[in-house]
């Protein structure tokens, strides 16, 4: 289905955040997931579903001061 | 100064250096000079994943998590909508309920806004984050901030990344003078003797990235400026003598000169 990942309009083979995060190879990795505006943590990526057209956001800390 | 603890939040710290992560040259540079500075409390910033390369860019992987805490950042936030939308996203990594707001209205002197960071400040701190918010050396606005319930107030000395230095020590005392909470300067300081007349004006820390990462030698610069934090927070505790106008001897024994 269509998912808007990161800005981007992106076709995906995927049911939930967690196959989001398979999809990517980010799996183990510490990874932040905003969908829809909500902000979900690693625990809850396997039952949240996606939906079509869902604004899905994959942020990570990198160096900053 | 074994019992000189820095306490914010929940928390008691050693070190009065908070380092950041930005700008090394390398990862490997960047441990050592992390290792150097003695810092307990690393920031960082959050940013979107570049999907197109499956390369791991994120910082976590060159620091051991259990050694520090992590102060991550709300810069590219222009609003304090944004910020706090960085903040939970921040928070959602379960690693640290720590936020270091960060508010910028003006790309070219990253100065911070202060309306947008108290706004933000106020809704972080309800939300049970340890916020500590950067704004202006404005000592009004500092309190402002500790009334709404800021674990600690981080005033730039300068504007971010420029290492002019403390531009205005006299509002950097008064704050110091005026806080019931950690004052730590954060931003513009460039070298030993900035950081040093920082921890002298009585702040209990610094924070710092661009003058260690983009120093020729990064982990002798991180090494120095923890010597000179420590130089300046003892010289504080110490009391420095009052300035005279005019000569006094160090001798004394006026009774016995030979002449």
């Amino acid at each position: 289905m269509e998912l808007v990942i990161n800005g981007k309009k992106q076709e995906l083979d995927a049911e939930t955040i967690q196959d989001v995060i398979n999809h990517f190879g980010l799996t183990g990795k510490p990874v932040v997931v905003e969908a829809d505006g909500a902000v979900l943590t690693a625990a809850q990526w396997a039952s949240a579903n996606v939906r079509p057209h869902m604004q899905i956001e994959l942020v990570h800390f990198v160096g900053g001061g | 100064m074994n019992q000189d603890l820095l306490r914010i939040g929940n928390r008691e710290l050693s070190s009065r250096f908070f380092i950041g992560t930005g700008l090394f040259p390398n990862p490997f540079v960047q441990k050592e000079a992390i290792k150097a500075s003695g810092a307990q409390v690393l920031t960082f910033a959050v940013r979107r994943i570049n999907l197109e390369s499956t390369e791991d860019d994120s910082i976590l992987q060159h620091v051991q998590h259990e050694d520090f805490i992590y102060l991550p950042n709300t810069s590219g936030a222009r609003t304090a909508e944004e910020a706090v939308r960085i903040a939970r996203l921040a928070r959602a990594s379960g690693l640290s309920d720590w936020i270091k707001v960060e508010i910028s209205a003006n790309e070219r002197t990253l100065l911070p806004d202060p309306i947008e960071t108290l706004k933000a400040t106020e809704v972080l701190v309800k939300e049970g984050f340890t916020v500590l918010p950067y704004i202006t050396d404005d000592p009004i606005m500092c309190k402002r901030l500790e009334e709404t319930g800021a674990a600690a107030v981080m005033p730039g000395a300068a504007p971010i990344g420029t290492g002019l230095g403390i531009l205005n020590s006299y509002h950097l005392s008064l704050i110091v003078e005026e806080a019931n909470v950690p004052i730590i300067v954060d931003a513009g300081l460039g070298s030993v003797s900035d950081v040093a007349q920082a921890m002298e004006l009585g702040v209990s820390a610094v924070l710092m990235n661009t003058p260690v990462a983009k120093a020729r030698n990064p982990v002798g610069m991180a090494q120095a400026m923890r010597m000179g934090i420590e130089a300046g927070r003892l010289a504080y505790l110490s009391g420095r003598i009052e300035k005279k106008r005019y000569a006094s001897a160090s001798s004394g024994y006026d009774a016995f000169k030979l002449m």
